[in-house]
């Protein structure tokens, strides 16, 4: 395993690895544990600090993790696997609290809702709520297609994207709140934090955004690739978008974005992978196919400047920046798990 | 950054009942060392441990990369996404469609989307047919049509429960549907999985392996026997056969290698397309004719030749010699013995309007002018066009351009290099009402 070499803000911290494709993680105990799913079905746990492993679970999900949510408490967290099944862990013990059998078909998105209340589960064309007990409250009807991806709007409400459509349901009754239709693939889906703006992007190399006061949308399209990873930054005033080797951030400032030119911030020389805004803060995380990592300081109209860049051993799968901002973790398809100091 | 070798997929089409889940749980128990990932829309009864069974909704939509709009699926898309991930990839995936689905958006799928093309390649379009009822879905439905036009292997089915007679008529109009296709006839899906799996289906050199003439033109005449005759009188004699009357053409100094008779039979397209003279039993058969020799009487029929100088005659016939038992005796009554024999790929009624062009050409192709064409061609015919693959002899390049394509969507890379082989093309195209005229057409006018 390569160490990754690091420029700017990027401090050396520490370095692991999982068994396999790091497919999902995030920084669990405020900060003083980092858990990592992967395509192998295990699951493990770091020391926040050293990277000193602290638990593993190996083959927890037969074929594979493919999703995983922490819970806000930062003592539990969630798992979905190509097995069917929802496992609750504690993060402290590694010990499965609750294990939930959805179906025979893979369980792809997995989120607990903002207050913890919630955990939110999709298969196939449904999407169901448990309790943190692992107790089903509510079960939608089928979808239209297969969710591709679920995002909790508020603590009351969830949302999902699927082909053609965006919904909204109430979180203590399933209920339909909204529908949002446009025809097109939706691969991926982002709320504004006040849940007025929803962004997905699509399998047509664009991204499409409605406003849920209005019920308008918006299609920006133009990109190179698909652009499946989306961030909004904690104000809500910057989106930032995948879809080819650039990133671009559309400013929601003033009249925005619509009719403004956005930021494109270029460093990468594949497409990028994932993107993670720090809380408050300007700054923005990317990862890309071709392995590198950048740091990003933006100003308000989008525009930026790299402040840190950084090199993994393979493609860059997921990135999360520690609760306090001080730390950058990135997940890796060689299995690398890598976690810089932030200068 | 890994360059990994791409996965294999096989796409397994074939009407409800046609026998796809028999088929599956056949490659799954044979090749059970190997990791073999199976995506189905259907809820089957595969049941074999060792394979990842996954089960996606059909999910199908219409995709633009710019400049070309097709439909694709985009179940395939996600899971085939995570699949990828394993470090410890899959030896093979298997794509099994529902009984109704249009082959195309499957297809598409590995063209279309970036991630997807870089990791997997389709390895082969495998249709299964009913044997017993295909004739009425094909009738029924433009599905059934599609499956058969985009297969590199045809497995016709459950022949157990058709006469024989039947089942060659059945297999005669599927290859003429898609000549590009291997035909593989099975009672119980019971084929070896050689013939469904490692196909390299889209590798036409392959193709040109199992079936050598299928790009051969058609020629209006079946046989040729070449003769080589002294001054006389001759006695061409023959049975009763299969229609009541037989076309000829008698070429005179006709020389016995390939290229003499190839030559010959370019001439003798020329006689056949004219009117044919009528000639009786005990009439003289003039020579460098058409003819149109009536056989409608009952027992042997003999017609005469009539030689002045010793020469080398070709005759160029409608039907093979076996078949109305044709002798040439000389005046002693002494059969003559053919120094040569040689059948040719006879033309037939095309009455589906699926159908396959091949095109054979020598020489080499102006890149520009190729471009051009095939360009237009695909957005005139695209939607017409199910499959086509081939290789090209570009000027100026030393390597062998070989192509696939799937509707709109065209994809090439160089070969290997020409080295010492003779620099040549061959296309081969399987759509619904093509003007086979006007493409070839096309074509030719690419040559350099």
């Amino acid at each position: 395993m390569n160490v990754a070499s690091q420029k700017g803000v990027l401090r050396r911290g520490w370095s692991a690895a999982v068994g396999d494709y790091a497919i999902a993680g995030g920084w669990t105990l405020r900060g003083d544990a980092l858990v990592v799913g992967d395509a192998a079905g295990g699951v493990y746990a770091f020391d926040g600090k050293s990277g000193a492993s602290a638990w593993a679970r190996q083959g927890a999900h037969d074929g594979g993790v493919l999703a995983m949510t922490i819970h806000p408490s930062g003592t539990a967290f969630a798992t979905a696997g190509q097995d069917g099944r929802v496992l609750i862990w504690g993060v402290a013990e590694g010990q499965v609290k609750q294990a939930i059998d959805i179906g025979s078909s893979w369980v792809e998105n997995v989120a607990w809702s903002p207050d913890g209340q919630w955990l939110a589960v999709s298969c196939s064309r449904q999407v169901r709520a448990y309790g943190v007990d692992g107790a089903e409250v509510w079960r939608s009807d089928d979808h239209p297609s297969t969710v591709s991806a679920i995002a909790w709007s508020s603590e009351g409400e969830l949302a999902t994207a699927c082909y053609g459509r965006v919904t909204f349901f109430d979180a203590p009754t399933g209920e339909l709140r909204q529908k949002l239709e446009w025809q097109g693939s939706l691969v991926s889906i982002v709320l504004s934090p006040d849940g007025d703006i929803v962004a997905c992007g699509s399998q047509d190399n664009s991204v499409h955004f409605w406003r849920r006061s209005t019920e308008q949308d918006y299609m920006m399209s133009g990109y190179s690739a698909k652009p499946s990873a989306l961030a909004f930054n904690e104000t809500g005033t910057l989106l930032a978008t995948g879809g080819g080797e650039a990133v671009t951030v559309w400013s929601f400032q003033g009249s925005g974005p619509e009719g403004t030119r956005p930021g494109v911030l270029e460093f990468h020389v594949q497409p990028v992978t994932t993107l993670a805004f720090a809380r408050r803060e300007m700054r923005l995380a990317s990862a890309a196919r071709d392995g590198t990592v950048a740091v990003w300081s933006l100003e308000r109209d989008g525009k930026g400047r790299s402040i840190g860049s950084a090199v993994l051993a393979g493609i860059g799968a997921e990135l999360y920046w520690r609760p306090d901002g001080r730390a950058l973790a990135a997940l890796d398809a060689r299995g690398g798990v890598t976690v810089w100091r932030i200068g | 950054m890994d360059t990994p070798r791409k996965v294999p997929v096989s796409i397994l089409t074939g009407f409800l009942g046609s026998g796809k889940t028999t088929l599956l749980n056949r490659i799954l128990s044979e090749e059970h060392g190997k990791r073999i990932a199976v995506i189905e829309n259907e809820y089957g009864e595969v049941g074999i441990d060792q394979a990842l069974v996954i089960n996606a909704d059909e999910e199908i939509f219409e995709m633009s990369n710019g400049c070309i709009c097709c439909t694709v699926r985009g179940d395939l898309i996600r899971v085939l996404g995570n699949l990828m991930k394993r470090r410890d990839k899959f030896d093979y995936v298997l794509v099994e469609t529902t009984g109704l689905a249009d082959p195309g958006p499957v297809a598409q799928t590995f063209f279309m989307d970036d991630e997807i093309r870089e990791e997997f390649s389709i390895d082969g379009i495998v249709t299964l047919v009913d044997a017993a009822h295909i004739e009425q879905q094909l009738g029924r439905s433009d599905e059934s049509t599609e499956q058969i036009a985009f297969a590199d292997v045809l497995v016709l089915n459950k022949t157990d429960l058709v006469n024989g007679e039947a089942l060659d008529r059945l297999e005669a109009r599927l290859r003429d549907m898609n000549r590009m296709a291997r035909v593989v006839r099975s009672e119980r899906a019971n084929v070896s999985v050689d013939t469904v799996l490692n196909l390299g289906a889209f590798d036409l050199d392959q193709v040109l392996e199992r079936r050598p003439t299928f790009l051969e033109p058609e020629y209006p005449f079946e046989w040729t026997g070449v003769y080589s005759l002294d001054i006389g009188r001759y006695e061409l004699d023959l049975a009763d056969g299969p229609d009541p009357a037989m076309s000829l053409v008698v070429v005179s100094d006709q020389g016995t290698d390939d290229a003499a008779l190839r030559e010959s039979a370019e001439w003798c397209v020329r006689r056949y397309a004219e009117p044919a003279e009528i000639i009786r039993p005990g009439e003289k058969i003039p020579v460098g004719k058409h003819v149109n020799l009536q056989l409608n009487s009952p027992g042997r029929k003999s017609f005469f030749l009539e030689v002045d100088t010793p020469v080398r005659v070709g005759l160029y016939a409608e039907h093979s010699a076996e078949e109305f038992d044709l002798q040439l005796t000389n005046a002693e009554g002494a059969t003559i013995r053919q120094e040569v024999e040689r059948t040719w790929v006879a033309q037939h009624e095309h009455d589906d309007e699926v159908g396959s062009i091949a095109i054979e050409r020598d020489g080499d192709v102006d890149p520009k002018m190729l471009d051009a064409w095939i360009g237009e061609l695909l957005s005139e015919r695209g939607v017409d066009i199910f499959r086509m693959k081939g290789f090209i002899s570009l000027a100026g390049e030393s390597h062998r351009f070989v192509f696939q394509g799937v509707h709109m969507l065209f994809d090439g890379q160089p070969d290997r290099p020409w080295g010492d082989s003779p620099r040549r093309n061959q296309l081969v195209f399987i759509g619904r009402n093509l003007d086979e005229q006007s493409m070839r057409q096309g074509f030719e006018a690419c040559l350099i």
